[in-house]
């Protein structure tokens, strides 16, 4: 072969863009062809509103109906059985067995593949038909408030995923991969769209206090990371406890005019520097050290809720004084939404509940449940609803058939994948609607006949919603179509849903 | 000045090049290449249908062979070689008519734009010609170009890079200055400043050669392999924990060890790579190969309840597979896990034919939430086995006074036998409001209690796990049963238990252990007196919460030797071996004698010093390997077609009658048929010293992947590392010597314009610095830095809450507790590495997770970087440290902040800069001067302590103006 071939086919504008820009030389790059004048490219986004960060060219690709999401997700696997998947024939079938016909051979974990016998616990929860605006909708009496707005959700009660433990399951519905690697839903967000504000990240993420003490899943870095995306995009954990941001507070002993006289100080040798070496990358820092000034006083300003009414606070109930409580977590959210801030996702752990359901699961919906509706409500009377996308889900389901001992008072469930349920809420989806049914059991997805269907992730089944169907919708909601939402790295053109994925139209406006 | 490098010279001559200055091979600019500009279009735009994933080729249409592509189909061929108007494909592509259009409007694949068009037809009118990828094709050594500045060039790296500079009408940068360069230097061999005293004996060697010599020193410290080793660990993703579910710690640090080692010995890069993926393969492997082999155990592993076996290892095994080939073969066959790859000559089988020599060693693939799954080997070293060597001396000459006779007939008859175990019952379930008074409290079924319990039948047997014993949280249950012993017998046995345990036997409690663990994490030794006859054991296990089980292992671990030996002695003629194992049994059941004592205090030594000696995780292979298939859609429950170890063949394959395993594989890689292995690694180290690789997709050498900027320096550099004997040390004098590597990194405006990422390399090296090197900096100007080689990570200050956060309160890992000495100053690359909360400062600055192979961090720029070094105590604390160090002398302002600038920057300030930081202390001084609180507060961060005497407002004042110079670009700079 040829070994001393030219090169110039490496410059063109195109292929470069169209590469992974990562590195030093591309952000300077990126920032003198924004100077020069030389047209609209592909300007290196930051996670904070740097003024070059417009997201990608391109998107979004068609007009949106959600600028911006709340992702209130349930950590450990709620039971849809006990909240939303109301089974009243399961009452006459107290402690038989699951038919073999509704099991169909499915995989279940090690936890319970052991067990003799897989009885069935019929809930013992009583439930309640609320107003939809419509033929109303069964809401467990676990979810007082929640049932107060209902005619603003969009229940999904046929979701699906292929994984079935936790850490697989939900690294999958974060970023589309059961395998870690890939960038979080938000930081795709952050990549694609860029940001809407100058002095707040473009993704938070808020972790919750559980009331239980009982031992629940981890959530970690890699569920709002960025993977291969620069790092720039990965979400900012907004913290309770000490500094809400890391090392945002200034040391003790120092006020604010010595810092600026410190920041005035690194401006001016950062500047000398820059006018003897002529590196951007040097201009770009400055700037840097400015938004981390501003940080500073914003950070603050969003945390503090004196401002807010005593309705409000009322709405969101006496959790929302105590930072880090769902309740609080749901009323900063909103905060965020009215700052600009693109993707807040709230983490609440503690759902994994495989023994004694009973005596853990109130304590996790009393948590959760006035959080919810209080956001729901406020969003609405403050007109963001409408542009808003609000999601409530967990990893995956629980089994109708007990793990552990069984009574009439109580029970556990393992972690159940073929089907289980979600709302959202806001930014274009249907209001009111109830979508996908499942069998008595609630064990499978059935067709509006009832009969069980096995959906494919490869095509669209109609009823069923698979976690990339999910993203797809999701993604279609903020005028991205998720198949042109991509990155290419190590040779493929990576997507967060990653072949695969439908959007559901039944959902949406 | 150009000095002469010998040892260039040397390897230079030993490849053979007779003459400098080959003239160029000469380049027709009008000629397609294939590879270059048609393979790119094919990919992007044609291969979705028509690519070398045959189950889905159209029409039976495949374009990424000349075969396919000139095969008659029903209307014609798609290329006829040379003929324009006969090739349909260009008619397709150009086809007015939308339904004839390709690719067609539908696929979601843009259509061609004309200069693409424009490219094929040049391509078929030129003859259609197919090539191989460019980086399939093994390296050869290039010619030298002619270049016009010669003069410039101290090795072959300049003479390649400048032709290409020529050729783009440039010149390269004069050399930086001394101080510069030596800062330069000493970051990207070492990851930190010099030290004072080789900067000072470079700055005196004024004789040529001096910065070679400067060069050589740095690369004989410690440092060197310490921060070379930091990159080869992001890769592996090596940490401290097993990084899923509980994420508690794993016992792997002596690999990470010896990857410092290897780099500080110049272990030569083919033994490194063998060593890593098959030492244990070796014959006859030293403990050193055997650790080695962490680099198979590093990946990511998993306990979760309810995990499936099967399932975690086809996880563990694509996790391994995928590694290696980014690592070494700068190739991403995941694509291929599901389907053979679209762009790359990678089937599906052949993917299954690299996971086959990955999925046979030995380990679970479930962690056990262990430190120390097996297979592990005590990683000790050759001071450490010569002493332990010596106490076996010792302790054969005590087996020597003990005759085999005596020691087998005392062993034969004092056998005890596992007892008979029958009427084995469960209580009813019991519950209380917490763990601690299901713990405490006795329920109906302990001996004694008030109520008698209400017990059922239980089919158990000792010797197995039984889960689900109890299914509640904070809630206990008995198990009891009937041992008959033919005789009274002392007799020790095994209880494990999830969670909490207590025994009784005969009524009497023997045993109590409250604890929170799974029934495979341990084995609690029980030993009671039984009696002749019935006696009746109780267990009772206590669950705080989740899953919960037991296991009774009655066949205790000392008579299960004592079994074993006996039946051996039945069977075998009496070795040496089975000599000392009855030997030992007999000295440990029958203690009084001297001899047995001198030996149980020997094996007491010996069990001590190799407690101290880490353990490591390794890789075994099985006896016989497991058989592997064909994962439909990647799905481990979906086997298709059996499949053998094997290379895919388009990059490689075996020597024909070589055993198939690991060993051969490693061998593989590193011979000189490897097209790639070589050229990906120097691709790396280039990476590592300019801050971008010659190919920049350091981590995809595949059709997809950016083509080389400069091939012939690429294929020069792989060459010559191979035939000059692996050296990476070699390889980096080479770089780091060149004058291209000398160049100021100084940029105009034309060449900011023309060559904005340096690509070309038209200056010096300038990149943000990695996060650790930006830590060390900061320690080492305030005079903290630690330097000591190797150990278990360590825990330096940490905002509170990040573990709890992140973590199950069962993990081990959920509470942090920062190290109390002096370690909390050691090197950023020792930093316990717990993968799903790692060190905050270093993922601000862009560290990966290490839950993926990365060969390549990004490099961002953020207002959270600003703020941790203003705010992160560990930065704070050094500034502080480095004003003491300027208070010591009674110099002037100026003076001292020549010398700030001197000890964070490495040079002498400029007079602007100076009158910068001078009007910065005349604020900081009034605050502080009378603000004596304030100043106290803000020196009173970090551990350290405080030098006596200290004016604590002056100290304050000049902390700020250090953590001043911290914060600066050039600080954070490689430049």
């Amino acid at each position: 072969m040829d070994p001393i071939r030219e090169a110039e086919l490496m410059m063109t504008r195109r292929q470069l863009f169209g590469k992974a820009t990562l590195g030093i030389g591309s952000a300077a790059l990126n920032r003198l062809l924004t100077l020069g004048g030389l047209g609209s490219v592909a300007s290196l986004a930051s996670a904070f509103g740097d003024q070059a960060n417009h997201g990608l060219p391109g998107i979004p690709n068609f007009a949106p109906k959600a600028k911006r999401v709340i992702y209130l997700f349930m950590s450990g696997g709620p039971s849809q059985l006990d909240l939303w998947d109301y089974k009243p024939k399961l009452n006459d079938l107290f402690n038989t067995d699951l038919p073999d016909q509704i099991r169909r051979g499915q995989r279940i974990t090690t936890m319970t593949s052991g067990q003799t016998r897989f009885p069935i616990a019929p809930s013992r929860y009583r439930f309640q038909k609320a107003d939809n605006g419509g033929d109303g909708v069964w809401v467990s009496e676990l979810l007082p408030h929640t049932s107060q707005v209902v005619s603003e959700l969009c229940i999904v009660k046929s979701m699906w995923t292929e994984a079935i433990n936790h850490d697989p399951a939900t690294t999958f519905i974060q970023t589309g991969s059961q395998l870690p690697g890939r960038p979080s839903m938000g930081s795709w967000l952050s990549y694609g769209l860029g940001s809407m504000n100058e002095n707040l990240p473009t993704y938070v993420v808020l972790h919750s206090k559980v009331s239980s003490n009982k031992p629940n899943q981890a959530v970690y870095p890699r569920l709002w990371g960025s993977g291969f995306l620069p790092s720039e995009y990965q979400g900012v954990a907004l913290r309770s406890q000490g500094d809400p941001v890391l090392y945002l507070n200034d040391p003790s002993g120092m006020d604010r005019s010595i810092r600026r006289t410190m920041l005035d100080s690194v401006d001016a040798l950062n500047n000398q520097q820059l006018s003897s070496f002529g590196d951007p990358e040097i201009a770009a820092r400055i700037k840097q050290y400015e938004l981390a000034y501003r940080l500073q006083a914003s950070v603050p300003d969003l945390m503090d809720l004196s401002k807010e009414s005593p309705e409000t606070l009322e709405l969101y109930g006496k959790d929302a004084h105590e930072p880090g409580t769902f309740a609080a977590n749901c009323l900063l959210a909103r905060r965020m939404v009215q700052r600009g801030v693109r993707f807040i996702q709230i983490f609440h752990r503690g759902w994994d509940l495989h023994s004694n359901l009973t005596g853990d699961l109130p304590s996790q919906t009393k948590d959760v449940d006035q959080g919810c509706a209080a956001l729901i409500k406020d969003l609405k009377r403050t007109g963001l609803l409408e542009d808003t996308l609000v999601v409530w889900a967990g990893e995956f389901g629980r089994t109708v058939y007990c793990q552990g001992p069984l009574s009439k008072e109580n029970y556990g469930r393992d972690h159940h994948p073929r089907a289980f349920t979600i709302w959202m809420a806001g930014g274009g989806v249907k209001p009111g609607i109830v979508y996908g049914n499942t069998d008595d059991f609630g064990y499978n997805i059935v067709d509006k006949d009832g009969i069980a269907i096995d959906p494919s992730v490869e095509n669209f089944t109609p009823g069923a919603v698979h976690v990339h169907d999910l993203q797809a919708t999701i993604l279609n909601q903020l005028g991205i179509d998720h198949t042109k939402l991509t990155y290419h790295y190590q040779g493929r053109d990576f997507r967060l849903t990653d072949v695969h994925g439908h959007v559901v139209k039944d959902l949406i406006t | 000045m150009k000095p002469s490098l010998p040892i260039f010279v040397a390897s230079f001559a030993g490849l053979g090049y007779a003459v400098l200055g080959v003239p160029p091979t000469p380049t027709a600019k009008a000629q397609v290449s294939f590879d270059r500009d048609i393979m790119p279009i094919l990919g992007q735009k044609c291969f979705k249908c028509h690519g070398p994933d045959v189950a889905k080729a159209a029409a039976g249409l495949r374009l990424d062979s000349f075969t396919g592509a000139t095969t008659k189909l029903y209307d014609g061929k798609a290329i006829v070689p040379g003929d324009v108007e006969k090739s349909l494909m260009l008619k397709r592509v150009n086809a007015p008519n939308l339904g004839m259009r390709m690719p067609p409007p539908d696929s979601g694949v843009k259509p061609l734009s004309p200069d693409q068009i424009q490219t094929l037809t040049t391509w078929i009118k030129q003859g259609a010609k197919y090539e191989k990828h460019w980086s399939y094709v093994p390296p050869s050594l290039p010619p030298m170009p002619k270049v016009r500045n010669a003069a410039w060039c101290k090795n072959p790296i300049d003479r390649l890079v400048l032709a290409k500079l020529e050729s783009e009408g440039f010149q390269p940068e004069v050399e930086a200055d001394r101080d510069t360069l030596a800062m330069r230097a000493s970051e990207t061999l070492t990851g930190l400043p010099p030290r004072k005293d080789i900067l000072d004996s470079y700055r005196k060697d004024t004789k040529p050669g001096a910065y070679e010599r400067y060069v050589d020193r740095l690369m004989d410290q410690p440092t060197y392999g310490e921060h070379q080793a930091r990159y080869w660990l992001d890769a592996v993703r090596y940490a401290d924990t097993h990084g899923l579910q509980l994420d508690n710690e794993r016992g792997i640090y002596p690999y990470r060890d010896w990857v410092v080692r290897a780099y500080n010995m110049d272990l030569p890069f083919d033994k490194f790579v063998v060593d890593q993926l098959a030492g244990d393969l070796l014959p006859n492997p030293t403990t050193e190969d055997r650790i080695a082999t962490g680099y198979v155990r590093a990946n990511l592993t998993s306990n979760e309840g309810g995990a499936i076996e099967e399932e975690f290892l086809a996880r563990n095994t694509f996790d391994r597979v995928d590694t290696t080939s980014t690592i070494f073969l700068g190739l991403t066959v995941q694509c291929a896990k599901c389907h053979d790859h679209k762009f790359d000559p990678i089937k599906q089988k052949d993917y299954y034919g690299l996971y086959a020599f990955f999925n046979s060693t030995k380990d679970n693939p479930l962690d056990g939430n262990v430190l120390l799954p097996p297979p592990v080997v005590r990683a000790e070293t050759d001071e450490e086995a010569k002493e332990i060597a010596l106490i076996q001396e010792k302790m054969n000459r005590a087996r020597s006074t003990v005759a085999i006779k005596q020691a087998t007939d005392a062993l034969t008859k004092n056998q005890s036998h596992p007892p008979e175990t029958s009427h084995w019952q469960i209580s009813q379930v019991s519950s209380a409001a917490n763990f601690d008074e299901a713990f405490e409290k006795p329920f109906p079924g302990e001996p004694g209690y008030k109520v008698p319990g209400a017990w059922k039948a239980f089919t158990f047997q000792p010797d197995k796990n039984y889960a689900g014993v109890i299914g509640k949280d904070n809630s206990a249950v008995y198990v009891s049963g009937i041992l008959t012993f033919s005789t009274a017998t002392t007799y020790s046995f095994g209880v494990s238990s999830d969670d909490a345990v207590k025994v009784w036997l005969n009524g009497k409690l023997i045993h109590s252990n409250k604890t929170s663990r799974g029934v495979d994490q341990a084995i609690d030794k029980v030993q009671g007196d039984f009696r002749a006859g019935n006696n009746e054991l109780v267990v009772k296990i206590i669950n705080g919460s989740g899953p919960d089980g037991l296991n009774i292992h009655l066949v205790g671990d000392l008579q299960a030797r004592i079994a074993q030996a006996i039946s051996d002695l039945a069977k075998a003629p009496l070795s040496i071996r089975l000599q000392n194992v009855v030997k030992d049994l007999y000295f440990s059941t029958h203690s009084g004698s001297d001899p047995a004592k001198a030996f149980l205090s020997l094996e007491k030594q010996k069990k001590a010093i190799e407690d101290s000696i880490p353990m490591s995780l390794v890789a075994e292979e099985m006896p016989k390997p497991r058989p592997t298939f064909i994962l439909k859609r990647g799905l481990y429950d979906q086997k298709g077609d059996s499949v053998e170890r094997h290379i895919p063949p388009a990059i490689g394959s075996l020597p024909s009658g070589v055993k198939a395993d690991r060993l051969s594989f490693a061998k593989w890689l590193i011979s000189p048929q490897n097209p790639l292995v070589a050229r990906v690694y120097v691709n790396r180290m280039w990476q590592q010293n300019f801050g971008c690789g010659i190919v920049k997709t350091s981590e995809d050498f595949g059709s997809q992947g950016e083509w080389p900027i400069n091939q012939p320096l690429l294929d020069y550099l792989a060459v010559s590392f191979r035939e000059g004997g692996w050296s990476t040390k070699k390889l980096n004098r080479m770089i780091v010597t060149s004058a291209t590597f000398r160049q100021s990194s100084r940029v105009s405006a034309v060449k900011l314009t023309k060559d904005p990422e340096n690509r070309l390399l038209s200056r010096g090296p300038r990149y943000r610095l990695d996060a650790e090197v930006i830590r060390d900096k900061a320690l080492m100007a305030g005079g903290l830095l630690l330097e000591k080689l190797g150990g278990r990570g360590f825990k330096p200050y940490q905002p509170d809450g990040l573990w709890e956060g992140a973590s199950d309160p069962a993990s081990e890992t959920h509470f942090y507790v920062k190290d109390k000495d002096q370690s909390i100053y050691r090197r950023s690359m020792y930093l316990f590495w717990k993968r799903t909360s790692p060190p905050p400062v270093m993922l601000t600055f862009d560290a990966p997770l290490r839950d993926t192979c990365t060969v390549r961090r990004s490099t961002t720029n953020t207002p959270l970087q600003a703020l941790a070094t203003m705010n992160e105590p560990a930065f704070l604390e050094a500034s502080r440290t480095m004003a003491s160090r300027l208070l010591q002398s009674k110099d002037d302002d100026n003076s001292k902040i020549r010398r700030a600038f001197e000890i964070a920057l490495g040079r002498i300030p400029r007079p602007g800069e100076i009158s910068v930081l001078q009007k910065a202390l005349v604020h900081f001084r009034q605050k502080y001067s009378k603000d004596v609180k304030s100043a106290r507060a803000l020196v009173s961060v970090g551990d350290s302590p405080q030098p006596k005497s200290m004016n604590t407002s002056e100290q304050a004042c000049w902390m700020l103006v250090c953590s001043t110079l911290m914060n600066t670009d050039e600080f954070l700079t490689l430049h």
